[in-house]
C-alpha cells in the first residue's frame, strides 16, 4: 500500500524528509544531517562523513523503490534511476545554493524519456493520479538555465524522490549540458561560467521549446544550427584540452 | 542490474565500470563507499555513482553523457536527426 505525504504548500527545495531512514544513520538527527551537509559544503571531506553520507543516501531505497514500482505500474515504462545522488554532485550542490542537505529534493531519482510533450504530458498525468500529493514541476513553462523537463517529486515514507520526465529532444538538451559542464565547468549549467558555452545552450533550448510547443518548423534551422554550433565548440575545447572524446 | 560508475568529468571517460544484479544492491552500495573511501585516501577527485536500469542498453539511452561523446550523442537521436531532416525539407526562405 501506497504511503504518500503531502509536501504542498511548501516551496519544492524546502520540503524536507523528517527522518533519515532505518539504517544506523537512525542515529543521526536532521540536524546532525545538516551539520554533516555543512561540513561537505565547506571543503575537504572527512571519512567518517563519507561513512555518514553514505548511510543517509542508503535510507532512501525503500521510497526509490517504491517510486519505481509506481511508474512502472502506472506508465508502463521501464525507468532507469540514480538510487542516491554522488557524494561529487551533492558537494557541488551545497557550494551552489544555500539548501540544506536535509532539504534536497533529489537525493534519490530516477527519470523517463519518451518521445514527444504528448506523451509526456500524459506520463505526468498519470503519474499525479498515481501520487496525487505530489508536487508538479513544470520546467517547460519556467526553463531552469535553459533545462526543460517536468519533474513529479514524490513524497514516500518521508522520503522525497524526484522523477524526471523528459522528451527526447528535452534529454539531448540535457545530456549536452551536462557534457558541457564536464568541459568547461559545472557553472555553465546554472547560468555562470563559459559565455560562449552559455550563449549556445540558450538558442538550442529555445528553439526546442519553439519547435516543441508550437510546432514551428521555422524554428528547426535554427535549432539544428544551435546543434551544428554546440559540436564545433565542444570538439574544439576538446581538442584544446587533449581530452578524448568517447567514454569507455 | 545496478552500474557502479566511477567517472572522470575533466577528461569524460568512465574509468570503472561494475555490474551487479538487482538483488545484489547493497553489495554495489558497499562496492561504492569502499571506492569513495580509496579515491578520498588518494586525493583522486572522481565522480561515483550508483545508476540503475533493466539493462544496459537503457542505460545508454538515460545516462549517454557517461558513455558517449557529444558528437555521437547528437548523431545517435532519432529525434535530432529527423530535425536535420526536416531542415532539407523547408522552402528557401525558412532556411538559416
Amino acid at each position: 500500500m501506497l504511503y504518500s505525504e503531502s509536501v504542498e504548500g511548501h516551496n519544492v527545495e524546502e520540503a524536507s524528509a523528517d527522518s533519515v531512514g532505518p539504517t544506523f544513520v537512525n542515529l543521526l538527527s536532521k540536524t546532525q544531517v545538516d551539520q554533516l551537509g555543512g561540513r561537505l559544503r565547506k571543503g575537504s571531506v572527512a571519512e567518517g562523513d563519507l561513512q555518514q553520507l553514505d548511510a543517509y543516501r542508503r535510507s532512501f531505497a525503500g521510497a526509490y523503490d517504491e517510486v519505481v514500482a509506481i511508474i512502472r505500474d502506472t506508465t508502463q515504462l521501464e525507468p532507469t534511476g540514480r538510487p542516491a545522488k554522488s557524494t561529487t554532485s551533492i558537494i557541488e550542490k551545497l557550494r551552489r545554493e544555500t539548501i540544506r542537505l536535509s532539504q534536497m529534493q533529489d537525493i534519490a531519482g530516477c527519470r523517463v524519456v519518451v518521445d514527444n510533450i504528448l506523451v509526456q504530458d500524459q506520463v505526468v498525468e498519470r503519474l499525479r493520479g498515481a501520487l496525487p500529493k505530489a508536487i508538479v514541476v513544470d520546467r517547460r513553462k519556467q526553463p531552469s538555465f535553459g533545462y526543460r523537463a517536468v519533474h513529479v517529486i514524490a513524497s514516500v515514507r518521508n522520503k522525497l524522490v524526484e522523477i524526471q520526465v523528459r522528451t527526447e529532444l528535452q534529454h539531448v538538451w540535457a545530456q549536452m549540458s551536462e557534457q558541457l559542464g564536464d568541459l568547461v565547468g559545472p557553472a555553465v549549467k546554472y547560468g555562470g561560467g563559459d559565455a560562449d558555452a552559455q550563449q549556445i545552450l540558450a538558442r538550442i533550448s529555445r528553439a526546442t521549446a519553439s519547435f516543441e510547443e508550437k510546432g514551428s518548423l521555422t524554428s528547426v534551422p535554427e535549432l539544428v544550427g544551435g546543434i551544428g554550433q554546440f559540436l564545433k565548440y565542444a570538439i574544439e575545447k576538446l581538442i584544446a584540452s587533449a581530452k578524448p572524446e568517447g567514454g569507455s | 542490474m545496478f552500474f557502479l560508475i566511477e567517472y572522470d568529468r575533466p577528461r569524460g571517460t568512465i574509468v570503472e565500470l561494475r555490474e551487479f544484479d538487482p538483488a545484489s544492491r547493497q553489495l554495489a552500495e558497499d562496492a561504492r563507499l569502499q571506492l569513495e573511501l580509496d579515491l578520498n585516501r588518494r586525493g583522486v577527485d572522481h565522480e561515483i555513482v550508483i545508476l540503475d536500469a533493466p539493462n544496459k542498453e537503457a542505460l545508454l539511452r538515460t545516462h549517454s553523457r557517461y558513455f558517449e561523446s557529444v558528437a555521437e550523442m547528437v548523431h545517435g537521436s532519432p529525434q535530432v536527426q529527423a530535425l536535420i531532416a526536416e531542415t532539407n525539407k523547408l522552402p528557401l526562405e525558412h532556411e538559416g
